[in-house]
């Protein structure tokens, strides 16, 4: 199962994750990304893994297990 | 530094992760030093650093340090969140327009003194609903005052002082033109808060104040640089009007590389390590935003590669104090870039001309570009 999750004690608002994947986030009124998602298929961690990078606090995080 | 900011970003990296300068100040120049340290906001205070400008009301919110900052940002985020943005998209594209079309018929601008002072402060006029017309006085007490460095610790010169009084006086005007009328731009809806909520009238300009400092004269910065960078690299900007989807990542390989906020400042409220230096308590602190948005494993570290344009950087910042006004800086650059190439796809810096930086100064920005061009609407 892959697991996509923004950890809010890190995320601050950037909004790279919500501009660069509305795929896979979304925005709230504070313009903080949200997860659409939280288990994504196969086709979907490529962008997954791209929005990691994008991060500029490293606040996402996908997980395999 | 003037022509060169690679060589400039390389002197202080190249003196370690953590060092301290002969001046005393602490400076943190890698990613995980820099990162450490936005992390720790209760250790590497803002307040502190920009407690003494000399101004007489704190600059909100960056001069609040935890707990109370949260507070500010619950409220001020919304108002300048994306969608916020999105709202107000079509009149800036059409006022970016406009300044574009001004000279596109004449074959030559200067990008600084046509488009990069001119459109922050439209944007700021408009978001705070003052009339455009007030935009050539506000440039002129903002440039004056930003000629003395925000956080120096000199007297200012009376040209500045007077610039000063004159902003002040333009904003607390504002106010009291907006207290009691109902109106949905960003001050008239501060200006609303009733009860608990409301804002003291020092807050209120505090927040102008820190839009003026903070807002302008780094958008000025970063709309000169993208387009020097694009003039001077004819085949990324073939690439990019070939496609687009470039134009993000390319703004954001030139915010990394040309930071307009090249250090922010910090004062430590105790003993600290980061990556194995100590730093006494009490410590001035600059966080070197622009030698970390170098530094990692990247593969092209002095060099814009869009291919990595999406890939995170620091030049607003970063944890609580992240650049507030990020989301409109950023619809703000890909606005001019759109526009201008509309009407100006082809263009090249006017011959015989070394665009430099403004320098020393706190915030960099480019004193001028003076781009040539065929003339819009002419047949070539």
């Amino acid at each position: 199962m892959i697991r996509l999750t923004i950890d809010y004690a890190l995320c601050t608002g950037n909004g790279r994750c919500h501009a660069l994947f509305p795929e896979l986030f979304d925005d709230d009124e504070r313009g903080y990304g949200r997860v659409l998602t939280e288990e994504l298929g196969d086709k979907q961690l490529e962008h997954a893994q791209r929005a990691v990078i994008a991060c500029p606090e490293q606040a996402i995080k996908v997980t395999t297990d | 530094m003037a022509t060169d900011r690679t060589a400039g970003f390389h002197y202080i990296s190249e003196r370690g992760e953590v060092f301290q300068a002969a001046d005393g100040t602490w400076l943190l120049t890698s990613p995980e030093a820099v990162r450490f340290a936005h992390r720790n906001p209760e250790i590497f205070s803002s307040a502190k650093a920009f407690g003494g400008t000399g101004l007489p009301v704190p600059l909100i919110p960056v001069a609040v340090d935890p707990p109370d900052h949260v507070k500010y940002r619950r409220i001020l985020d919304p108002m300048l969140a994306p969608r916020v943005i999105n709202a107000m998209e079509d009149e800036l594209r059409a006022q970016v327009r406009e300044l574009v079309e001004a000279f596109a018929p004449t074959g030559s601008c200067d990008i600084v003194a046509d488009i990069a002072k001119l459109y922050p402060t439209q944007v700021f006029l408009t978001l705070i609903g003052l009339p455009l017309e007030d935009r050539d006085d506000l440039i002129r007490w903002v440039e004056t005052m930003n000629e003395n460095t925000i956080t120096g610790t000199d007297e200012p010169t009376p040209i500045v002082v007077e610039a000063a009084m004159s902003l002040f006086g333009y904003i607390q005007q504002a106010i009291d033109a907006k207290r009691g009328q109902t109106g949905d731009d960003m001050l008239s809806r501060i200006l609303a808060f009733t009860g608990e909520d409301a804002w003291t009238n020092e807050e209120v300009v505090g927040l102008c104040i820190l839009f003026t400092v903070a807002g302008l004269d780094t958008v000025t910065g970063a709309i000169g640089f993208t387009m020097l960078h694009l003039a001077q690299n004819p085949e990324l900007r073939r690439q990019m009007l070939a496609d687009p989807e470039l134009i993000g990542p390319v703004i954001e390989e030139v915010l990394r590389l040309e930071p307009p906020a090249p250090t922010t400042p910090r004062v430590t409220t105790q003993e600290v390590e980061v990556c194995g230096v100590t730093i006494p308590d009490n410590s001035p602190v600059m966080l070197c935003l622009a030698t970390a948005n170098r530094g990692g494993d990247r593969e092209l570290p002095d060099d814009i590669d869009a291919e990595h344009g999406e890939r995170g950087h620091a030049t607003f910042g970063g944890g609580i104090h992240r650049c507030l006004g990020s989301h409109l800086a950023r619809r703000e650059l890909r606005l001019v870039v759109e526009e201008f190439h509309k009407l100006i796809p082809d263009y090249e810096v006017a011959p015989g001309i070394q665009p430099k930086v403004v320098w020393p100064s706190s915030t960099l920005h480019l004193e001028s570009l003076p781009l040539i061009f065929p003339p819009a609407g002419s047949k070539q």
